[in-house]
């Protein structure tokens, strides 16, 4: 009797089971008012204020709420937005005329007060509310934002600033009524934007629901079409796994998922419900060494490494047409770029001839490194004990190899710095001057540090460009690394997402896509 | 008499908590890593000054025994601080995800019971018969999987293939469901919402499997091993030669006996299925606990790894100290 009642229990939890499964499907339907895009996001986000981030997903998803004055197309050309036009007044002063009709999503007009409160969060020191906004940074020497009167707004800097406004792109609108009546606590629960879609609910460790602001002034003007999304809503789901991401792709749970590990994508294109989009990414990867410690204080050394590792086969075999590699420190496509560097050739012999030059005759090293490169990073080892170096790899979290990096510790250690700006200053100035915030290789030379602060504060891009060539000859003699590669950034979408394009600096603006059955 | 003794049981935890409080506090410290390093991230311009404002602003730049004299002045306060990297108070996070986590735990404690307790039984009954040897064999298997490996597979079948359940969250998007508990199921049965009820435990069946698999292996032998040494006893000889019937024995007079050790077990793992829950909630997207710490952790958010471990210490200490207090009632021969 009693094993009729367990077997009872099977039964109905089985029969729940199916009822569960039967009630209603997970795949997203085209109503006709637009439909619903779903996108997966690899991590959780911190806020949705424009203000207090410096992480990509996170901007990703402010964007798609907030407009900004100017923004990129999606192969990084600067094009308005907010702003109807612009001009630079004298070397330190930019004057930007307001587009007229844009609103926020209360129904607001947007105009000067607006740009100015949004821009003082950022460039004054305690800006935000007794903090220093994390995003000043990317302002650069910008000092001051003004009225000048309601439709144009002047900013001043302290000193010439070429790079102004890639910066300009990254800082998003906000309405200064609405956040004073509702403090930043309110704003935070209910924000308020001028962008394509409008807040509705969410959470940020989970999901974020976005909806169509109908009365969208239309976007930016040099990206067509222009007018209101065309879709109803846009959910941002986070998915932190990656295998769990391709899953729910697979399934239609979601519609749009980044940052494809290269192993995937053969996996995702033999799906005929899933497309697969790459474009040119602008993260660098390189193998930097330690040019304080020797023999890594010797360039011949240095040199030698270059010339050990073969990178256009380690590339070929591991990232198939994937990655490009750098002739020298910049990625070939940046502004500065010095076109008359050719990369090092893979050659073994002249590599040990450099070594037993430098007197090196028996060499351990450690070449450390993230588990997502440890592939790359073995393949590297093992060219340097062909020409009889004891090449070991070594994998770390990141927070804690940083730390050891900055204290001079390590050897050589695979790293990786973003370069959304395709301009030097994000990265030349931060990786090679002396003691700079991302200099993990310690290289130190007097003569590309002053170059690299001259072309800091210069306008003319003619003097900038020149400036560059010479820095990156000097680094390319001096091989403070072994010049690395950069990857192609894949996307991937089920078939019915329409006119959606992965842009080089990974936004994923949704005012243009459609859904269709 | 009892009463006391229950009540110095919980003052001894005091102590305990406190020094978890400073052990966790100095490792967090020795880690080595910077939160401000890495809250910049890896691209894009940052000055000097604002980093040491950062730095500031997050009680960084004070002495490690100043650092830790903040850190307690606002436990006994009860409050545990500002994440760094959100900026919102970490209590608030850790109401905001602890009803998923706990929910999930719940769900997976369910199943575990729902499916060991009578394989448990059964296989000690008919010990030897075809059906015990596939259940201990099948609870072999349940605790040699990883719950990675398990969740993925399960999500490939019933997502992918079979199109028949959810595979990340805790919600469908376009379901409403009006927050109260934070327990959705709670708050959909409280407020008579069947849709999202339904939604609900759709989207819990995977996770709770997936967490609870391993969790129903060891019941189902720890149950199978106590109720064969529980039928040995004399009494059950007596029962049984009075003519009680074979079920009745076991379920009136065993099961109490048998359960002992079963409960040990299950209060052992309410710690690992709140603590072990981080991969099946990045499996499943399913927005607790686990994965907020372990996000908190490669940040080096020092506040939120201090306040989530805390709050993890504690509900160990406390599981324990329940599970010892059961013991007493259910089997009085046990002293505190």
């Amino acid at each position: 009797m009693k094993r009729q009642a367990l077997f009872n229990v099977g039964v109905l939890l089985l029969v729940l089971l199916f009822i569960l499964s039967a009630c209603g499907s997970q795949k997203t339907t085209v109503d006709n008012d637009g439909g619903t895009i779903v996108i997966a996001l690899s991590r959780e986000i911190p806020t949705l204020d424009p203000a207090n981030y410096r992480m990509r997903e996170c901007e990703n998803v402010i964007r798609n709420i907030f407009d900004g004055l100017v923004t990129k197309t999606h192969d990084g050309k600067i094009v308005p937005e907010i702003a109807e036009s612009w001009e630079a007044i004298s070397d330190t002063e930019w004057e930007f005329k307001i587009r007229k009709g844009v609103t926020f999503h209360n129904g607001d007009p947007l105009t000067a007060d607006d740009v100015v409160f949004s821009f003082e969060r950022i460039i004054i020191e305690g800006g935000m509310e007794g903090q220093t906004s994390p995003r000043k940074g990317l302002m650069g020497p910008t000092s001051g934002v003004y009225k000048v009167d309601d439709y144009t707004v002047r900013f001043t800097m302290d000193e010439p600033n070429p790079t102004f406004l890639h910066g300009v792109v990254h800082q998003q609108i906000i309405p200064k009524a609405y956040f004073e009546e509702v403090g930043p606590e309110g704003f935070l629960k209910q924000p308020i934007g001028a962008g394509p879609f409008k807040f509705v609910s969410g959470t940020l460790n989970d999901q974020i629901v976005l909806e169509r602001y109908d009365d969208y002034y239309g976007g930016s003007p040099d990206i067509p079409p222009v007018g209101p999304p065309a879709l109803k809503r846009v959910i941002f789901k986070v998915i932190p796994e990656p295998s769990s991401a391709i899953a729910a792709l697979k399934s239609g749970e979601v519609n749009i998922i980044s940052g494809v590990p290269a192993d995937m994508v053969p996996n995702l294109e033999a799906d005929p419900n899933v497309i697969v989009k790459t474009v040119q990414g602008t993260r660098v990867y390189m193998l930097e060494m330690n040019n304080k410690m020797p023999p890594f204080d010797n360039p011949k050394v240095r040199q030698a490494m270059n010339y050990a590792i073969d990178m256009d086969g380690i590339l070929e075999a591991i990232y198939g047409g994937n990655a490009t590699r750098l002739p020298g420190a910049l990625m070939p496509y940046s502004f500065g770029a010095n076109p008359n560097l050719k990369p090092y050739e893979y050659n073994p012999e002249k590599a040990k001839q450099l070594l037993k030059e430098a007197g090196v005759t028996k060499l351990q090293v450690v070449i450390d490194t993230e588990p997502k490169r440890q592939n790359v990073a073995l393949a590297m080892a093992a060219m340097l004990q062909e020409i009889g170096i004891d090449a070991q790899v070594r994998n770390w979290e990141w927070g804690v190899l940083e730390s050891e990096i900055k204290k001079g510790t390590r050897q050589m250690y695979m790293t990786e710095w973003g370069d959304s700006w395709l301009d030097p200053v994000g990265f030349l100035n931060p990786k090679f001057r002396t003691n700079d915030r991302a200099n993990w290789s310690h290289y130190s030379n007097e003569r590309v540090d002053e170059l690299l602060t001259r072309a800091e504060r210069i306008i003319d891009s003619k003097i900038r460009e020149e400036i560059y060539h010479e820095v990156e000859e000097i680094l390319y003699e001096e091989a403070p690394i072994v010049f690395g590669y950069t990857l192609m950034e894949v996307e991937a979408s089920t078939a019915n997402v329409e006119n959606w394009q992965p842009s080089m600096d990974g936004r994923q603006n949704m005012h243009r896509v459609r859904i269709t059955n | 008499m009892k009463g006391i003794k229950i009540l110095e049981r919980l003052l001894a935890t005091i102590p305990v908590i406190l020094g978890i409080a400073v052990i966790v506090f100095l490792f967090m410290r020795l880690t080595p890593g910077d939160p401000v390093d890495i809250m910049m991230g890896r691209e894009g311009m940052v000055t000097e000054a604002e980093i040491e404002a950062l730095r500031e602003e997050f009680n960084l730049n004070e002495p490690l025994h100043v650092q830790l004299f903040i850190f307690f002045k606002g436990l006994f306060s009860g409050d545990l601080g500002n994440s760094i990297t959100r900026g919102v108070p970490v209590i608030q996070l850790i109401k905001d995800t602890l009803p998923a986590t706990i929910e999930l735990a719940i769900g997976a404690l369910l199943f575990a019971l729902v499916i060991a307790l009578p394989i448990g039984i059964i296989s000690a009954v008919k010990q030897d018969s075809i059906f015990d040897r596939i259940a201990m064999a099948g609870s072999f298997l349940g605790i040699s999987m990883p719950g990675f490996w398990l969740g993925i597979v399960l999500i490939i079948v019933f997502s992918v293939n079979l199109g028949w359940l959810p595979s990340q969250g805790r919600l469908s998007y376009l379901v409403y469901l009006e927050r109260i508990t934070g327990f959705h199921v709670i708050d959909a049965i409280v407020t008579g919402n069947i849709p999202a009820l339904l939604n609900a435990l759709k989207h819990l069946l995977l996770p709770s499997i997936t967490l609870g698999a391993s969790m129903a292996a060891i019941i189902a032998r720890v149950m199978r091993s106590s109720m064969l040494e529980v039928l040995k006893q004399d009494y059950v000889m007596l029962a049984r030669s009075k003519g009680l019937s074979k079920w009745l024995v076991v379920l009136r007079h065993c099961l109490k006996n048998a359960m002992m050790p079963t409960i040990t077990v299950v209060g052992m793992q309410v710690g690992v299925l709140l603590g072990g829950n981080m991969i099946v909630e990045s499996v499943f997207g399913w927005p607790g606990l686990g994965r907020l710490v372990v996000d908190a952790i490669f940040n080096r958010d020092y506040p939120l790894v201090q306040g989530v471990v805390m709050f993890y210490a504690f509900t160990f200490v406390m599981a324990n100290f329940f599970v010892d207090v059961i013991y007493t009632y259910i089997n009085p021969k046990i002293e505190m």
